[in-house]
């Protein structure tokens, strides 16, 4: 429909050299992202995968230690390891106490602050997204200071419910987690709300439609992709714990060094036994690519039609 | 639309490869030049002016290091004051001496020192002469912990020692009219007493394993050892048993807290005086001042509890040696540097007086001024006098294994889960012993079944 510029009808000859200039030019902007991407994602991937390929062979008491080659020997640990699995157990666990309710929330906010009815948008948006900017660690030590029954400003409640016992420390983690990370999926929902075009809400107003109506049929379904979206983001993310258990762990005695598998990642290179660590890691990503792409794949045809 | 996806899925795959075809090419080059020198047997003066970097947590060590730098010219040392081991610094050292970029001194905890000698991070220091010249000032068994029963061999040069006592409420026993315990069975009975009063002995210290280890090491417990090059794992020996049965039983009577140790939650109640006594180290002298500041006045120091009336058997917890990375090319100076630092005296004085630290010598220990002083936080008391009788009657015997923190870990896992009643401490003494053998085997190492 735009009108073509009229250079480029006007001197067709000069088009070749001028698409090579272009690609050049593609290649020498794109050179910097290229070269840091390799050096920073592929190479440290491409150097785990090579590590965990290797074991350690010494001799004596405290014999030098030699990297030979250990073909699958360190993924045979791995999968012969009843606490890493174990570990997953829980994330999965985590998954289905934390995520459901966290996206319902950043759901609900992102439809409140999109609905007339709410006044001071920018003062709650900014409110909600707030907790994000706070660093997970940071957020771990303040909660689990409220959480402690010996440093808690609210006794009462600490003293009722043993919030950092094994029965319920999963959700007192979950907590932290949601209050960092509703704000930012609420974000992502509410900029998808953003796009819905005006004259669609309009239609549907003329039509006699409420603001709960118009919310389930109309923004929700519209904002599914962005649910799908944030629901990636918390598959990685949950997969990915680490920060607040590790906190949690100073303060609570249910939280053990393997509960969540990047805790045993850390735990193992700690030892230090970094090829079995590289395993873990690979095993890991694996998995954390496996379980985002099969959601993805679920959920697209309903999703991104 | 498809196709193009997938066609960028392939340039993306043969990049991934490409890099690994180039870190498999960097990697194996890499490996085939490993130059394991022999023991560095010789240690000579560089001859020249040398900057040495030195990297511990211990607070105020800058002012020590001042002190030297400003009477010797010719041996600068640069510090860094780092976090504490396991915050961290242990897991940064390991990868330093992975790429082979390590300060040349490090403080590195007695616990976790073998660890580091198995990564072949350390220089033997022990041909050096101004650790020669020293070697007779420190205490026995701090001696014993650096040289792994080899010949003539100084992994470490001890720093200081965490000797065990039990810091006790003073004023609140008086008043209850509770005597302070001796044995480990009146601590039980003081325990019961002090129950029925509303508060507690104690804590049980669910995040210190190390704290649990100088227990049974009190008790006489020998963890590892090696014989002919084959290493022996005995968590679970009669004497760590009898002291896990018995906490055990102080844990089921819920006659101690078990929270964390160390921590705001266990320094508020022993400030409170919900909790009146602790069983400390050494160094928990300066730490209980600075944590528990309202109660000053009111606490004191006596032996730790025996197992038999009359013994004089303590636990040591904690503790550490300044060791020279095996990378560093001025091990003489670096010796020189670290043997003064943990032996003269003006150092020592230093040490205390900024970081608490108790030292590792005997001169030390004798004719430290600071530490024949009362403390008024202990109501005057010569606290140290408590700690020099606790060092002479440390086990010199114990010894670490290689893989400490995986130990500490397994073990804390399995303290976790008997005070959380999913289990005892028994059965973390079991699953600790298997999980080390087993991590010690990943390692390649020879264990005995």
């Amino acid at each position: 429909m735009t009108a073509l510029p009229p250079t480029t009808t006007v001197v067709p000859p000069a088009a070749p050299s001028g698409a090579r200039r272009h690609r050049r030019a593609a290649i020498g902007f794109l050179a910097p992202f290229l070269a840091a991407f390799t050096l920073f994602y592929l190479v440290p991937i491409g150097y785990a995968v090579y590590q965990s390929f290797f074991k350690v062979e010494r001799q004596g008491t405290f014999g030098v230690a030699h990297d030979v080659w250990g073909g699958f020997s360190q993924y045979g640990e791995v999968f012969s390891d009843s606490e890493f699995w174990h570990s997953l157990t829980n994330v999965a666990q985590f998954f289905l106490i934390s995520v459901p309710l966290q996206l319902g929330l950043a759901l609900v906010f992102a439809l409140l602050l999109d609905s007339p009815v709410l006044r001071a948008h920018r003062f709650f948006r900014l409110a909600l997204f707030a907790p994000y900017a706070v660093p997970g660690v940071i957020a771990a030590l303040m909660w689990g200071f409220l959480f402690s029954p010996g440093t808690t400003p609210i006794p009462s409640i600490a003293d009722r419910f043993d919030l950092l016992g094994p029965d319920l420390v999963m959700f007192s983690i979950a907590s932290v987690v949601n209050w960092v990370y509703t704000g930012y999926n609420m974000l992502i929902i509410y900029s998808a709300l953003k796009a819905i075009p005006s004259e669609v809400i309009e239609a549907a107003t003329v039509d006699g439609a409420g603001q709960l109506r118009i919310a389930w049929s109309i923004k929700i379904p519209h904002v599914t992709p962005a649910l799908v979206l944030t629901g990636v983001f918390s598959i990685i993310g949950t997969l990915q714990l680490f920060n607040e258990p590790q906190i949690f762990r100073t303060i609570s005695s249910a939280v053990s060094s393997t509960y969540t598998p990047n805790m045993v990642v850390y735990s193992t290179s700690s030892i230090p036994n970094y090829h079995l660590a590289a395993a873990y890691s690979v095993v890991l990503a694996l998995i954390t690519c496996a379980l985002s792409f099969t959601f993805l794949k679920v959920t697209q045809r309903r999703a991104f039609q | 639309m498809r196709t193009a996806r997938r066609r960028r899925t392939g340039a993306l795959a043969a990049l991934v490869s490409a890099a690994l075809l180039l870190t498999a090419a960097c990697g194996s080059s890499d490996s085939d030049g490993d130059g394991s020198s022999a023991a560095g047997s010789s240690c000579k003066p560089a001859g020249k002016k040398v900057t040495l970097t030195f990297t511990s947590w211990v607070p105020g060590m800058q002012d020590t290091v001042d002190l030297w730098n400003k009477d010797n010219p010719d041996i600068q040392v640069d510090y860094k004051e780092v976090v504490g081991g396991n915050q961290g610094t242990y897991q940064a050292y390991s990868n330093q001496i992975k790429a082979g970029k390590t300060p040349d001194i490090g403080m590195i905890e007695f616990d976790n020192l073998p660890s580091f000698r198995l990564q072949d991070g350390l220089q033997n220091v022990g041909a050096c002469e101004p650790v020669k010249e020293a070697e007779g000032k420190y205490v026995d068994w701090a001696i014993s912990q650096v040289g792994f029963g080899e010949k003539d061999a100084v992994y470490g040069i001890p720093m200081d020692i965490g000797p065990m006592a039990l810091y006790y409420r003073k004023d609140l026993f008086d008043q209850a009219g509770i005597a302070v315990p001796t044995t480990w069975d009146e601590y039980y009975a003081a325990a019961q007493k002090i129950k029925a009063q509303g508060a507690t002995i104690g804590d049980f210290p669910t995040d210190q394993p190390a704290w649990f280890t100088s227990l049974a090491w009190q008790n006489g417990a020998k963890w590892f050892g090696v014989d002919d090059d084959t290493w022996t794992v005995s968590l679970d020996d009669d004497p760590t048993k009898q002291v896990a049965d018995y906490w055990q039983k102080l844990i089921d009577e819920k006659l101690v807290d078990t929270i964390p140790g160390l921590g705001d939650p266990q320094w508020k109640a022993l400030d409170s005086g919900k909790e009146w006594s602790i069983i400390g180290a050494a160094w928990t002298t300066k730490l209980l001042e600075s944590s528990a500041p309202k109660t000053a006045g009111k606490w004191a120091v006596a032996p730790m509890p025996q197992w038999t009336a009359g013994d004089n058997a303590a636990g040591n917890w904690g503790g550490s040696t300044a060791v020279v990375f095996k990378s560093s090319k001025y091990p003489y100076e670096a010796s020189k540097f670290a043997t003064w630092a943990f032996s003269n005296l003006d150092a020592l004085t230093l040490n205390n007086k900024n970081g608490g630290q108790y030292p590792a010598t005997t001169e030390g220990q004798e004719d430290l001024p600071a530490l024949t002083e009362g403390l008024s936080y202990y109501g005057d008391q010569k606290v140290w006098e408590v700690f020099a009788q606790a060092s002479a009657g440390v086990d010199p015997s114990f010894q670490w294994g290689p893989t400490m923190t995986d130990t500490y870990a397994a073990l804390a896992d399995g303290i976790g889960k008997a005070v959380n009643g999913q289990g005892t401490l028994d059965e973390a003494l079991t699953s600790a012993q298997d999980k080390t053998v087993e991590t010690m085997k990943s390692q390649s190492l020879t264990v005995a079944d």
